[in-house]
């Protein structure tokens, strides 16, 4: 059924959440507790990377009020994580696997103490004696990948826990052909999510025997597996159950406080329940990961690209996480939205004894657009070209061959996305082709101002050959006219609004009023797995499954059975990986397409720099609520100009130095730009429910390159370094000689 | 120790810890969870409640600092089972995502309005300083707080 009159598609439904999130009645998982709870602390490791020879709980198991301390010797299977199994549930001796006896980082638990109160737990975990035999470590990744390195993990001799490569074309023709070649080095450091709910869990054992953990994640059926795994339970022996999330920007897709809880409450069979507080948020997640990129890259006279050779080396911490997947991405994305013939990448990503990085929104791409970003807006000032114009000449477009030697996904609509962006921002359409307009000076003169454009594309949904998939159910209740529709979904709703969504595109399916379609989410007791809240794919993946649903549902509802169920797993065309030599591969089934102009003012005295002005232009596929689209895409940009100017995570030796809100600074009501412009546009997918894409990552992505691209117009300054402190500015301002020495 | 104090209109007494936060009093005490927590550090307003009408962060007082205070959090800020209007405001402006930081901007932005009924988008971009929003990137969140000053200065 498509979108017509009267459909909900596209219209902005309050959020079904508003109401209990406005009042204070919304609980998150801290604000859930049972009679007769347990309290659990973490003891978490104390060393880089050391041996723990021994656990000593006999002080703590002592103390009044200590329930149980549980230590490597109580896990089943000690290991877990999301894409390779590689870390310990609990470092410690007695294990049958290698390796985990070895913390890693200083986010490795060690033992859980469970007691009576809170306070009791926390002096408990005080009293916990670990023995360690400390090992060399390493917190440089292209360190880590020299032979004289430490080795991390005993089947990972050089560290380098995924290697990708691109060989196409013939390099030597393309340098030939270029007359300007451009060089440069890219650097990116960890970003913390700072979700605003910090971690916290509940633990029991449910009426059908289950162990059941209730926590705030993004895919309730992996952080099942993940529990079942370590546990060694059948998978229906435990449930995950989903309340309000408070925020999760891919930092609750690894797991946390889930399997802890799960052992203690299984072997104690009482409710337990944690809280972390923001130092502990902060220091025992994972982070966005620090990429450093060198690129070189070649174009003709008239700015057309003949060469790009490209090095990307990911730092993935102490574990893979996501580690592999994200380099993957920033592998693809590295070249940018551009067609060239001849290309050489080599891709990193490297174990080092630092924090582990993963899933942030974007998922590698900022930190490779800054790159490629960075490399077209030097070639379009090598040129004397329009930074607008010289993209729209290499732009990708409808059946353009990606880095990766196979045709992107019909509906690309990078090129018009690039100039609806010029458009609604500054550029003007003359003779000579897109011009940019120069911004009015300031009168003070230590302040220039500056404008620049970048872009990008975003996978939508799981790439390189993962088994993607998405559930739901669907269940048609009345007699003579369909009187209430109960929608089975496990999709996370982390504050994007997914459920809203997941309602509105039942209701426009089957035909009926918004107000008659009820959801029972985020419960594996309840629903199939409709994977993470992810990659942007949510709505394209869970509209095409509740579709599929509907459609058999409504089948069955003239069939007259009454009610009328029926589920459905959709899958969408497959993907494949790079091919190891030459990096052939279709990874992607379907894009997002994003481009940002920006106005910032540099103060040339202080090297401040501010953001005056973003114009966002997203090809979204179909608006399916216009209102929490727009608030996505304003949520992206504010998060994304941390990102760019302000935030930054100190860590030495491993250690993060700043894990506060008062020292790790995110951006307040009055950083944020005053004037954020949505363009919002609708070049359908033709395999999108309702043509549409994802759209929650892609604002994010080219904000720090267009920053970048705009600083250099201000000052004639390159800053390639993420974040661009007014320190880092200001001293490549005073190299350049501008500004009071 | 003993504290009393009158919380959403109703008068409560307990016995607590001396050094009992107030915020771990509203929260678990008196199971009234509306009320969050996002720091340690007192930076992220989440936790905002009125204390004798003035906005506090309950997280920087102790209980029994506010010991005979006439406390309101986000639950009582509902009259007559009417909404506040700055929660209609969040509601219709979706001035929240996550809608973890909204009580703490709710009770903020309520009392602001209520002294300052007229303020400019300006005045409220620098009073909410002291209440983070990671998802909303703070656009609707100002819209909603600006749109309840302009009918507050309506003279209604
Ligand atoms: S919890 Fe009180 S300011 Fe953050
Ligand atoms: S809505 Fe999530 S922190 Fe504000």
């Amino acid at each position: 059924m498509s979108a017509e009159a009267g459909s909900v598609i596209g219209e902005s439904i309050k959020r079904i959440d508003a109401r209990g999130k406005v009042t204070g009645e919304t609980r998150y998982p801290g604000d859930i507790d049972i009679e007769g709870q347990l309290w659990m602390r973490i003891k978490f490791s104390e060393r880089a990377h050391a041996r723990v020879v021994a656990v000593d709980v006999a002080a703590a198991e002592a103390l009044p009020g200590v329930v149980r301390v549980f230590t490597s010797l109580d896990v089943p299977v000690n290991e877990y994580g999301l894409v390779i199994k590689d870390q310990p549930v609990l470092c410690g001796p007695g294990g049958d696997k290698a390796g985990t006896d070895v913390v890693r980082c200083y986010m490795d638990m060690v033992a859980v103490a469970v007691a009576e109160t809170d306070t009791i737990a926390k002096q408990a975990i005080a009293l916990i004696q670990v023995h360690y035999e400390d090992l060399p470590a390493v917190f440089d990744a292209e360190e880590a990948m020299l032979a004289s390195a430490p080795q991390l993990h005993p089947d990972c001799a050089d560290n380098q826990v995924a290697r990708y490569r691109i060989r196409r074309g013939d390099m030597a023709a393309g340098w030939r052909a270029a007359d300007v070649v451009v060089e440069g080095m890219y650097e990116t450091t960890w970003q913390e999510h700072a979700y605003l709910q910090p971690e916290a869990g509940l633990g029991y054992i449910d009426e059908a025997n289950r162990v059941t953990v209730v926590v705030a994640g993004q895919w309730t059926h992996e952080d099942q597996e993940q529990i079942y795994h370590a546990l060694d339970l059948p998978p229906g022996q435990v449930r995950v159950i989903y309340p309000a999330i408070g925020g999760a920007f891919g930092g609750r897709e690894d797991m946390s406080v889930q399997i802890v809880l799960a052992l203690a409450a299984w072997k104690l069979r009482r409710p337990v329940k944690i809280q972390w507080n923001r130092e502990e948020s902060i220091r025992y997640h994972h982070k966005r990961h620090p990429i450093k990129v060198r690129a070189k890259w070649g174009a003709t006279g008239e700015g057309l690209l003949t060469a790009m050779e490209c090095e990307v080396i990911g730092d993935a911490g102490a574990y893979n996480y996501t580690s592999n997947k994200v380099l993957g991405n920033a592998h693809l994305t590295v070249s940018g939205a551009y067609e060239v013939e001849n290309i050489h990448i080599d891709t990193y990503a490297v174990y080092t004894n630092n924090i582990p990085s993963g899933a942030f929104r974007g998922f590698g791409a900022p930190q490779a657009l800054l790159a490629a970003e960075g490399q077209m807006n030097r070639l379009a000032a090598a040129l004397n070209m329009d930074p607008l114009e010289i993209r729209l000449k290499n732009s990708i477009r409808e059946g353009s061959i990606g880095s990766v030697g196979t045709p992107f996904p019909p509906g690309v609509s990078m090129p018009q996305v690039f100039a609806a962006c010029g458009a609604e921002s500054w550029w003007r359409q003359g003779e000579a082709g897109w011009q940019l307009q120069a911004p009015v000076a300031p009168s003070d003169s230590s302040k220039r101002r500056g404008r620049g454009l970048a872009g990008g594309f975003k996978n939508v949904g799981f790439s390189f050959g993962f088994p993607e998939h998405c559930w739901a159910g669907i269940e048609l209740q009345g007699s003579a006219e369909i009187e209430r529709v109960i929608l089975y979904h496990a999709g996370a709703d982390v504050g994007q609004g997914a459920h809203t969504v997941l309602m509105q595109m039942a209701a426009d399916a089957l035909g009926v009023p918004f107000e008659r379609v009820q959801l029972v989410a985020s419960d594996t007791a309840t629903s199939g797995s409709s994977g993470s809240a992810s990659a942007s794919r949510l709505s394209f993946m869970s509209g095409n499954a509740i579709r599929g649903a509907a459609e058999l549902a409504l089948r069955k509802w003239q069939d007259e059975e009454r009610p009328a169920k029926a589920d459905f797993m959709y899958h969408p065309p497959e993907t494949t990986p790079f091919d190891p030599q030459t990096g052939y591969a279709e990874p992607n089934f379907a894009y997002g397409y994003v481009a940002e102009a920006v106005e910032v003012e540099v103060d040339i005295e202080t090297g401040q720099v501010q953001l005056l002005e973003v114009v966002c232009a997203n090809d979204v596929g179909k608006v399916i609520n216009r209102q929490q689209l727009e608030g996505q895409i304003e949520g992206a940009i504010v998060q994304a100009q941390g990102y760019a100017l302000m935030e930054y995570l100190v860590s030495r030796d491993g250690r993060i130095l700043n894990p506060y809100l008062s020292t790790y600074l995110i951006p307040t009501s009055l950083d944020v730009p005053p004037r954020v412009k949505s363009v919002v546009l609708e070049y359908p997918d033709p395999i999108g429910p309702w043509g549409a894409r994802g759209m929650a990552e892609m604002p994010f992505l080219p904000l720090a390159p267009a920053i970048a691209a705009a600083i250099y117009a201000a000052t004639g300054v390159w800053i390639d370094s993420q974040p661009f402190t007014a320190q880092k500015v200001v001293a490549a301002l005073r190299a350049a000689g501008i500004g009071e020495v | 120790m003993n504290v009393s104090m009158t919380i959403n209109g109703e008068a409560v007494s307990r016995e607590v810890e001396a050094r009992t936060l107030l915020v771990h009093f509203i929260r678990e005490d008196l199971d009234l969870t509306g009320t969050k927590i996002g720091c340690d550090t007192s930076q992220c307003g989440a936790c905002t409640i009125h204390v004798n009408g003035k906005i506090a962060k309950a997280c920087t007082l102790l209980a029994a600092q506010a010991d005979g205070a006439d406390i309101t959090t986000i639950e009582g800020l509902a009259e007559n089972g009417e909404h506040h209007p700055m929660q209609t405001a969040f509601w219709e402006n979706h001035g929240l995502q996550c809608g973890y930081c909204t009580p703490g901007m709710i009770m903020a932005s309520a009392a602001f309005v209520r002294d300052n009924p007229g303020a400019s988008e300006d005045d409220i971009r620098h009073y909410l300083e002291g209440n983070i929003c990671r998802c909303t990137g703070y656009h609707n969140i100002v819209k909603a707080v600006k749109q309840v000053a302009d009918a507050a200065a309506g003279g209604a």
